[in-house]
């Protein structure tokens, strides 16, 4: 279900598609917006964008690769500690699993940051800060949610007082399973989400229009 | 003798150096490896797996670095942890010392599907769907007209 809603945030159809039971229009979705399943045995291009028929697409998704291979490299997070996961957090900036090594740096300002990674459980208490903070951040922004908590909501799910799942707030990119999730979890889910960024077309959806 | 003074003065690392250039393939083959994979190593071969990625051991190394996996060349620059398959992963992370091919005791079974790694984002992830009806209804707001 929540991967389902991650996938189709900005359709405004997902929601009825859903609501009727369909499956076979969600699979047609995951059809558009994902990669072919990769066979193990071909090369893999650097680039997801193969299928270009002329020179303007080939130059607009060479031009995606770009800005791509950019953002990618220095995707700099929010940090959003909310609790236990946070230790973990702290574990892959330190020089085990050092984040650092793929660009990734943690800003204390919302303003500089562009993934947020929502590490604990989120109170109803903290969900408006949390929102807030989110809509502070400039736009190619990211998140990651990370452990049970934030994931759904976690041991606290059926709590008065607990969001059950911080997607009910933000729109999420990776969900990082765990609890907590180890620092290799996490950063395994950042390495996810260096793929899914690569596969943006942020100027090929804008050449389409 | 003189082996041991070389060692003594560090100049063992000069000849290391040359060997990691030598083992890898020359220079050029070597600034590649180090471009994909931030390292460059010598070891002796373990053992190649079905998708082509290779397995090294080198003792010289410190505990935990000292086994290493080389991704095949077919992964190009998509290559990740989740595509070193199970048989190897004990041996990667220690939790045995025999590799697969040298282990008799592996349980084989033709009930045990084939190896595959992490396909999310692909078409052939994994979704989770509720076989029960839903107990919410969620709220579908009005759009705005865009006029």
């Amino acid at each position: 279900m929540q991967v389902v809603k991650a996938l189709g945030a900005s359709a405004p159809t997902v929601f009825s598609v859903i609501k009727k039971g369909g499956f076979a229009p969600m699979v047609d979705i995951i059809r558009q917006t994902h990669l072919p399943a990769p066979n193990p045995k071909e090369r893999r291009p650097y680039s997801p964008f193969q299928d270009t028929s002329n020179m303007a697409e080939y130059a607009v998704a060479r031009l995606d690769d770009l800005l791509n291979w950019g953002r990618k490299g220095s995707m700099w997070p929010m940090t959003f500690g909310l609790a236990c996961c946070a230790v973990e957090m702290m574990h892959i900036a330190a020089p085990r699993y050092d984040m650092d090594r793929y660009g990734v740096v943690f800003r204390a300002s919302p303003r500089q940051s562009d993934v947020m990674i929502v590490a604990g459980t989120l109170t109803n208490k903290m969900a408006p800060a949390l929102r807030k903070v989110y809509d502070q951040m400039p736009d190619p922004r990211w998140v990651i949610s990370m452990g049970s908590c934030a994931n759904g909501g976690g041991y606290y799910h059926y709590s008065y007082s607990v969001v059950r799942g911080c997607d009910r707030i933000v729109p999420v990119d990776i969900y990082v399973p765990g609890c907590p999730p180890t620092a290799e979890a996490l950063l395994y889910g950042v390495l996810q989400l260096q793929k899914k960024v690569k596969r943006m077309k942020t100027i090929q959806v804008w050449y389409r229009k | 003798m003189s082996n041991s003074i070389a060692k003594l003065l560090a100049l063992d690392k000069i000849s290391n150096f040359f060997n990691i250039i030598r083992q890898n393939g020359g220079i050029r083959a070597s600034m590649y490896k180090l471009y994909r994979q931030d390292e460059l190593k010598d070891g002796t071969l373990v053992g190649e797996d079905q998708f082509g990625n290779k397995y090294y051991e080198n003792p010289r190394y410190f505990y935990s670095r000292n086994r290493w996996v080389e991704y095949s060349d077919n992964f190009n620059m998509n290559y990740d942890g989740s595509q070193v398959p199970a048989e190897w992963f004990g041996w990667l992370h220690y939790k045995t010392d025999l590799p697969p091919h040298k282990d008799p005791n592996r349980p084989k079974y033709k009930w045990m599907i084939e190896f595959t790694e992490n396909m999310s984002g692909t078409t052939g992830q994994y979704v989770p769907y509720s076989t029960t009806r839903p107990k919410i209804e969620p709220w579908v707001p009005k759009p705005k007209s865009s006029v």
